[in-house]
């Protein structure tokens, strides 16, 4: 009799929980996303992908920040001064830091106010042997690092390097407290302790994770009220793109970033704007993204077959449409790859047109030249690719193809693709370089020879000691206008020699629901939730509608 | 019996040490280094040397094999210095005898650190997601025995008509489908477009977080859709299965003797039928229960089933690889726990066997 009530009970609280309908009153103050690959740690010294770059924003701040035009304002540092010689950094900090409310404070109050010595142990953390961090390149130009008071740090680099500022805003420079981390040692990737505007709440590893307002968050928004304006985030990590994207229609998120094949077609139209079904319910914020998309030649693989000469590469390089490319396999999403390898948002960068285009005549006309009419004589050229890009691949195919290069695709893992691209196996490869900090000499250390893969990230093998010369030079500059001819010089030679081809400039693509503002990319793709809030309908409808933000070119940063 | 016993579990162990050596090797062999998984666009040789020695990737393949040997068994011998030394956080265990430089230490197997996610134990990811794939699975199975069974005795109570055609070919369609493609239109369906009739999610877990982190939500719910594609292809094997074994029961001239003795068609094949069918669809499911568990790799990703299978999608992608051989060498083990069960259990219950081995 009594199993028989227990199994009445279960039986009748299943189907009433399952035929109850999910709520759809949303809560204005939390803010739903999904995580597609996951998050596998909050250590900003583990920032290395985006997923991690995102939360830790969140979490950190760093000494100085990017506006979404990439000039540097202040972060923690309310001010900095460099001396003449252009090694010795002096910041000035902000003294109304507090870091999150934590048990590990509650023997030291105190302890809980940033200090400048917590910002010295940020910064030479990365460079623990122990820790291995991934952000270690960011303090190789550093020599020392040291604290004046609690509220003054002295950043004394080996040599100068005026990008140097623009690389502090990377996340894996948030400071962190130095309190927090040496008790949390190794577990602090999962109990982070920072400053930023939301505090580690909770974290399901692949379920959910929940970051909630800092309440004593120094910043404040024009008309005095604290930030951020959200109480809470909420991070879903649904791994499959398609049901993340159903998520955000059925309003189980509020967001998703990246535009994924499996949705792509029914999301956009032609022109590459939302499909007429989708205009109501949902909103498109596209931004430019200093990331190219490109594909390289690896020289020393290369070498003794007729892919060796310039003029053949080059011919490839002009067998491409990247228009069509972009505007039929892209959804016009990105910008076609008319200059060089910098995207057109960078400083340095050759105009649009100047560079590679679509010419199959002056592609003929090279194949002629090397020797090769009608590409006779020329062995297969065999891209490797990851399966994802496997439509660009053949579109390249039939591109070659056309002009009478024989051409051929091996797809392969993701791990294969960059251990082969990194030991240089691969004569001819896909490609991206997203930037690390804009500025024009981190995608022209992409052919410096002392960055030759596995050492660094000359995976063309790319050498030209003159160019070399020129990287060298403009690594040291101070004078804007000289580093900016400089780049445009070494992009020139880049072009001549084609160890790559870039393909298309990305963009950033985001999709939210007409509610939500505060939204607006950057071409560095961070995700900045400190002025995001909830517009009510009634408020909304007397609003201009919400436009996708416009990226300026960065101006000299740093300097 | 307690030979048999023990020769069978004695088997078990030495596939289980095979499993272990087949899965070592044929990841060693996989294409991709896990260093440069673990790093930047900016990796360099000082950062990729570092890694490697840190997680033993710069060591000779004997020399990893029997490390690995030597961190799964429950005996183990480590240093007390050096970068993979014995340590009571790490892997634990008490420490039975000291020499030099070397402890001896017994302790529960250690399946290592992830790669990726460099503060978490394998046992302590696997620990939080077998039981979510675990229950799924068990969901699954029940579904499927409970509608395979019924629909297996419609088919045979009405053999060669239109409805035991239709069934059959329902069953043939199930087994057929991709579980990947099931996955994807089941959500799509009822998860989406049908949502608001059903009210079922495309997505989550029996056990929710809230949105501000404070309280647990029980979500019976979440788990229908993920459950019922798992258990489609098991359906369609079981009511085949029922289907096939209660036509050829019901042929036997004990069912005609039960027949003609004037028991009710009900009664013949609840009482005399159903008891003889049924025998070899047990042993069926038992076996399927733990295909289930690797099975269920698709379902849970599409479905963001936090289990087994959507963490070993996630280690796949970023060569994760202590995750993944976790993964597989826990799904062995529960193959290899389940089949010795069921020998064991055969053995209790078939008397022909038990005679067998009383008799040497």
């Amino acid at each position: 009799m009594k199993q028989t009530a227990l199994y009445k009970f279960l039986v009748v609280n299943l189907l009433l929980a399952a035929c109850t309908p999910t709520s759809k009153e949303r809560d204005p103050k939390v803010f739903r996303y999904n995580e597609a690959s996951g998050i596998s740690s909050l250590d900003p010294a583990f920032a290395r992908v985006q997923s991690n770059i995102w939360a830790v924003g969140m979490l950190f701040n760093t000494l100085v920040e990017l506006d979404s035009a990439l000039q540097l304002k202040p972060g923690l540092a309310v001010r900095w001064d460099l001396s003449d010689d252009g090694l010795e950094y002096r910041f000035k900090l902000r003294s109304d830091v507090w870091f999150h409310r934590n048990p590990c404070f509650d023997a030291f109050p105190e302890s809980r106010r940033l200090r400048a010595s917590d910002v010295v142990f940020s910064l030479n953390r990365l460079k623990d042997p122990v820790l291995a961090s991934p952000g270690i390149w960011i303090v190789r130009p550093i020599d020392s690092t040291w604290a004046l008071g609690t509220d003054s740090v002295i950043v004394r680099l080996k040599e100068p390097f005026p990008p140097f500022l623009s690389t502090l805003a990377n996340a894996y420079c948030g400071v962190v407290s130095q309190r927090a981390a040496e008790l949390a040692g190794s577990e602090f990737g999962r109990q982070p302790v920072g400053s930023g505007p939301f505090a580690f709440k909770r974290w399901i590893p692949n379920e959910k994770m929940v970051l909630r307002r800092h309440p004593d968050y120094f910043e404040t928004d024009a008309q005095g009220q604290s930030l951020p304006y959200l109480e809470s985030v909420s991070i879903r990590f649904l791994p499959d793109r398609k049901s993340s994207f159903l998520a955000l229609l059925q309003g189980q998120v509020d967001f998703i970033s990246g535009l994924d094949p499996s949705y792509a077609d029914e999301l956009l139209d032609a022109s590459g704007q939302l499909s007429a079904r989708y205009r109501d319910p949902l909103v498109l914020l596209k931004a430019p993204y200093l990331n190219t998309e490109y594909l390289g030649f690896g020289l020393e693989a290369l070498q003794g077959t007729p892919y060796a000469n310039p003029e053949v590469r080059k011919a490839v390089g002009w067998s491409i449409d990247r228009e069509a490319l972009v505007r039929y396999l892209r959804r016009n999403v990105g910008i076609p790859a008319r200059g060089g390898m910098l995207p057109n948002a960078l400083e340095g960068s050759i105009p649009m047109g100047s560079g590679w285009q679509y010419d199959p005549e002056q592609a003929a006309e090279a194949l002629r030249l090397a020797g090769y009419p009608g590409g006779v004589g020329l062995p297969p050229l065999v891209l490797h690719t990851g399966a994802e890009y496997l439509d660009i691949a053949e579109f390249v195919q039939s591109s070659a193809q056309r002009i009478g290069i024989p051409f051929e695709i091996e797809v392969m893992p993701s791990a294969a693709l960059r251990e082969g691209m990194a030991n240089a196996r691969f004569g001819f490869f896909r490609g991206s370089w997203i930037a690390d900090y804009p500025e024009s000499e981190n995608y022209l250390a992409l052919f410096y020879s002392p960055n030759y893969s596995p050492n660094g990230p000359n995976y063309t093998h790319f050498t030209d000691p003159s160019y070399d010369a020129d990287y060298e030079a403009l690594r040291g500059d101070l004078d804007r206008e000289s580093r900016r001819a400089r780049a445009q010089s070494m992009e020139a030679r880049l072009l001549e020699s084609a160890p790559v081809l870039p393909l298309w400039y990305d963009e950033v693509v985001r999709c939210t629901t007409p509610e939500w503002r505060g939204l607006t990319p950057d071409p560095l793709n961070r995700l900045d939730l400190r002025r995001v809030r909830w517009i009510r309908a009634d408020v909304r409808k007397q609003e201009a509608p919400q436009t996708p933000s416009q990226s300026p070119r960065p101006s000299d940063s740093g300097r | 019996m307690w030979r048999y016993a023990l020769k069978k579990l004695s088997e078990g162990v030495a596939i289980a040490f095979g499993l272990v050596t087949v899965v070592f090797f044929l990841f060693d062999v996989l294409p991709g280094d896990p260093a440069r998984m673990m790093l930047g666009q900016r990796e360099d040789s000082a950062q990729l040397e570092a890694l490697r020695a840190k997680f033993g990737f710069d060591q000779p393949l004997w020399v990893r094999y029997t490390s690995y040997l030597n961190d799964l068994s429950p005996l183990s011998v480590y240093r007390v210095e050096g970068p993979r030394a014995w340590s009571a956080d790490r892997q634990g265990g008490v420490v039975f005898f000291t020499s030099g430089n070397r402890v001896g230490v017994l302790k529960k197997p250690f399946l290592r650190f992830s790669y990726q996610q460099a503060d978490r134990s394998v046992s302590s990811i696997l620990a939080s997601v077998f039981p979510n794939t675990a229950l799924l699975a068990l969901c699954s199975l029940v579904f499927a025995a409970i509608v395979g069974l019924g629909l297996g005795i419609v088919s045979a109570l009405y053999p060669h008509t239109f409805l035991d055609r239709f069934l059959l070919f329902a069953g043939s369609v199930g087994m057929a489908l991709p579980s990947f493609l099931s996955a994807i239109l089941i959500a799509w369906i009822f998860g989406f477009l049908w949502h608001d009739w059903t009210g079922l999610p495309m997505s989550g877990n029996l056990r929710e977080l809230d949105d501000y982190g404070e309280a647990w939500l029980f979500r019976p719910q979440n788990l229908i859709l993920p459950a019922f594609t798992l258990g489609i292809r098991p359906l369609g094997v079981i009511a085949q299965l029922v289907r096939g074994n209660v036509l050829e029961v019901m042929g036997r001239d004990m069912v005609r003797t039960a027949h003609s003795k004037g028991l009710s068609p009900l009664r013949v094949l609840w009482a005399h039928a159903l008891p003889n069918a049924l025998t070899p669809v047990i042993t069926a499911i038992s076996g399927w229960f733990a295909s289930m568990l690797a099975g269920a790799v698709f379902v849970e990703t599409i479905f963001g089933w936090n289990g087994l299978g959507k963490e070993m999608v996630r280690a796949l992608e970023l060569l994760d690889l202590p995750v993944v051989m976790g993964a597989v060498l826990l799904i062995g083990l529960v193959f290899i726990v389940l089949q010795l069960c069921v020998d064991l259990l055969f053995a209790w219950l078939d008397p022909r066997i038990r005679d067998a081995l009383r008799s040497g």
